[in-house]
C-alpha cells in the first residue's frame, strides 16, 4: 500500500563545497521542486536534517534560516538530528505527517559540510563523528567510527570467515558504481591489490575501506498520492518505512553482527510493503564501511547471513547482478555529507524507479530498498518505494 | 510518586574504575549490565542492585585504530566479555579475539577515565 508518494528530488553533487549551508541546501531543494512541479507556497513544512553544524561550523537553529532562504513563509520548519541517519528520520516524520493528513506537502531533506572546506582537519573532523559515540562509556576510549565498524566486522570475519579480499570487493564495486554517478564525489577503477595496499585506518579498514568525509545537500518532496496525482513531478510511491532503535554502548548490543535494528526496521517495512526480499530489485545501503555493506546486505534479508562478503567478491551484488547494492556508488564512492546521507538515499531511488538514472541505471528496476543507519548501527531506517504504474 | 534512587550514577561507576573496580548492575531478572542506567536493558524493571564485575575477561572483538581522534592517541580498544556483561575497553598489549585479557585500571585521556585490559599472563 502507498503511503505517502515522492514527486520530486534534488541533489548538489556530493564531494567539497565552500558555501554558507543555507546556500548548499538551497542547490538541492529548489531543483527537488522544480522536478515536483510544486511552488514554494504549496509546501506546508520543512523537515530538515543536520547533524553537526553547531560543532562543525557555529551553526544551529537552521530551520528557520533555511526556510526563510527558501522563501517558505511562515509554515513549520524543523530539524532532526540522528547522527548519519538523520534526513532519514527526518523523512519518516514527513510520510506519517502526510498519510496521516497533517500536512500534503513537506519539503524533506538534508545538508552537511565535513571535509576540509570547513577549516577541520582529519583529527578534529573525527572527533565531531566521534560524538556519536557514547560520551561516558565509548568517547573516553578513543573509539572512532571506523573503529566501531570495524570491531564489528572483526567479529564478522571470525564467525564466517569473511576476508579482506572480500571486504575490498566492495569498495572496488562501489568505485565503479560511481564513475556512472554524476553527482558522486568519487568515481573511479580501483583494485583489490590498490584497497589491500592503502594505509590503515582501523585494522581491517584500510583508506578504501573508509567512505570519504563529503560535503553535500539532498532533497524530495513528499505528498499524498490524491495530490500526486495533480503535479507534473512523476511519483514514486513509499511503501514502507521501517524504524528501530539498538541498545548502546555498542559492547551491551546483544550480537556485534546482527544489527538488530536493521532486520527489524526491514522487517516493518516489507511488512508495510507485502513484500519479501526476494522482490527487492536493488538496495541503496548505509556502506559507511566496506564492512558495512556486508552487514546490511544480510541484516535486509538480500544475501544469506555470513555470505555478505563471498557475494560481493562474486559479483552478485553488482550493477546487472543477482541484486544491485549502492547502483549509485553508495557512502563509500558517492560520498557521505551525514545530514544528507538519508535523502540522498531516497533521491537516488526515486530516480532509478523512474528509469531516470542514466548511466547507472538499474534494468527493470519496479522496486527499491534504502538503508540508513545512525551511530553505531543504533538508529536504523529502512524504507521500500516502488514504481507507479 | 516516589521512586527509587539508582543504585548507581556514572559517578559511582567512574570512582569505582579510578579505585580499580569494575562496577555493574544486576537486575531481579538476571541480566547484569556493565554501564549504570536506570533501567533493566532485558526487561525494563528499574529493580536494579550494583554489583562488581569480573575482572578478567574474553576478547570479543578488537581494533587497532591508527587515526585517533583529536585528543587521543592510536592504540586498540575492545569489547571484552566479563562473563555477565561486556564492556569496550582500551587494550594494553596485543590481543586477537578470543584472547583472555585482565582488568588493569584506568586510563584518562582528555578529562575521562575508560578501563583498561592487558593479555592475562599464562
Amino acid at each position: 500500500m502507498t503511503r505517502a508518494t515522492v514527486v520530486g528530488a534534488g541533489m548538489t553533487e556530493f564531494g567539497q563545497h565552500d558555501r554558507p549551508l543555507t546556500e548548499l541546501f538551497a542547490d538541492a531543494a529548489i531543483p527537488a521542486l522544480a522536478d515536483a512541479g510544486v511552488g514554494t507556497d504549496e509546501i506546508d513544512a520543512l523537515y530538515f536534517g543536520n547533524a553537526m553544524g553547531g560543532q562543525t561550523e557555529t551553526d544551529t537553529h537552521l530551520a528557520p534560516a533555511i526556510g526563510t532562504h527558501l522563501g517558505l513563509g511562515g509554515v513549520p520548519c524543523q530539524r532532526f538530528e540522528d547522527a548519519c541517519a538523520t534526513s532519514s528520520t527526518a523523512f519518516k516524520q514527513a510520510v506519517e505527517a502526510v498519510e496521516a493528513g497533517v500536512h500534503d506537502t513537506v519539503l524533506v531533506g538534508g545538508v552537511e559540510r565535513c571535509t576540509p572546506a570547513t577549516g577541520l582537519d582529519t583529527a578534529a573532523m573525527t572527533e565531531v563523528f566521534a560524538s556519536a559515540t557514547h560520551r561516558q562509556y565509548e568517547q573516553p576510549t578513543g573509539l572512532t567510527f571506523p573503529g566501531v565498524f570495524a570491531l564489528f566486522t572483526k567479529r564478522h570475519m571470525h564467525e564466517y570467515g569473511t576476508t579482506e579480499e572480500q571486504l575490498a570487493a566492495v569498495a572496488v564495486k562501489n568505485h565503479r558504481h560511481g564513475k556512472a554517478n554524476p553527482y558522486a564525489h568519487f568515481g573511479k577503477d580501483v583494485t583489490v591489490e590498490e584497497v589491500l595496499e592503502g594505509p590503515t585506518v582501523a585494522d581491517p579498514f584500510r583508506l578504501l575501506d573508509c567512505c570519504p568525509f563529503s560535503d553535500g545537500a539532498s532533497a524530495v518532496v513528499v505528498t499524498n498520492p490524491e495530490r500526486a496525482e495533480t503535479v507534473a513531478g512523476e511519483p514514486v510511491a513509499v511503501a514502507g518505512v521501517g524504524h528501530r532503535t539498538g541498545t548502546v554502548p555498542l559492547a551491551e548490543k546483544e550480537s556485534l553482527t546482527a544489527t538488530r535494528p536493521a532486520r527489524e526496521a526491514a522487517t516493518e517495512a516489507y511488512d508495510q510493503a507485502g513484500v519479501d526480499p526476494d522482490a527487492i530489485d536493488l538496495a541503496e545501503v548505509h556502506d559507511c564501511f566496506t564492512g558495512a555493506e556486508v552487514l546490511a546486505t544480510e541484516a535486509l534479508g538480500l544475501i544469506e547471513d555470513g555470505r555478505g562478503g563471498p557475494a560481493a567478491a562474486a559479483g552478485r551484488t553488482e550493477r546487472g547482478g543477482e541484486i544491485p547494492v549502492n547502483p549509485s556508488g553508495g557512502l563509500k564512492a558517492k560520498g557521505h555529507p551525514i545530514g544528507a546521507t538519508g535523502t540522498g538515499q531516497i533521491a537516488e531511488l526515486t530516480e532509478q524507479l523512474r528509469g531516470a538514472a542514466g548511466d547507472r541505471q538499474v534494468e527493470n528496476a519496479t522496486r527499491g530498498v534504502a538503508h540508513n543507519l545512525g551511530g553505531d548501527a543504533a538508529t536504523t531506517v529502512v524504507t521500500v518505494m516502488e514504481a507507479v504504474a | 510518586m516516589s521512586e527509587r534512587e539508582p543504585p548507581i550514577t556514572y559517578a559511582d561507576w567512574r570512582q569505582a574504575l579510578e579505585d580499580d573496580a569494575l562496577l555493574g548492575l544486576e537486575c531481579r531478572c538476571g541480566a547484569v549490565t556493565a554501564t549504570p542506567k536506570r533501567a533493566c536493558p532485558a526487561c525494563g524493571s528499574r529493580e536494579l542492585a550494583a554489583r562488581e564485575l569480573p575482572t578478567t575477561g574474553t576478547v570479543d572483538s578488537e581494533t587497532t585504530i591508527a587515526v585517533p581522534p583529536a585528543g587521543h592517541d592510536s592504540g586498540t580498544v575492545a569489547v571484552v566479555d566479563l562473563g555477565p556483561a561486556r564492556l569496550l575497553g582500551r587494550i594494553d598489549g596485543a590481543v586477537e579475539i578470543g584472547d583472555r585479557v585482565v582488568f588493569a585500571g584506568a586510563r584518562t585521556a582528555d578529562g575521562e577515565p575508560a578501563p583498561v585490559f592487558e593479555p592475562e599472563e599464562n
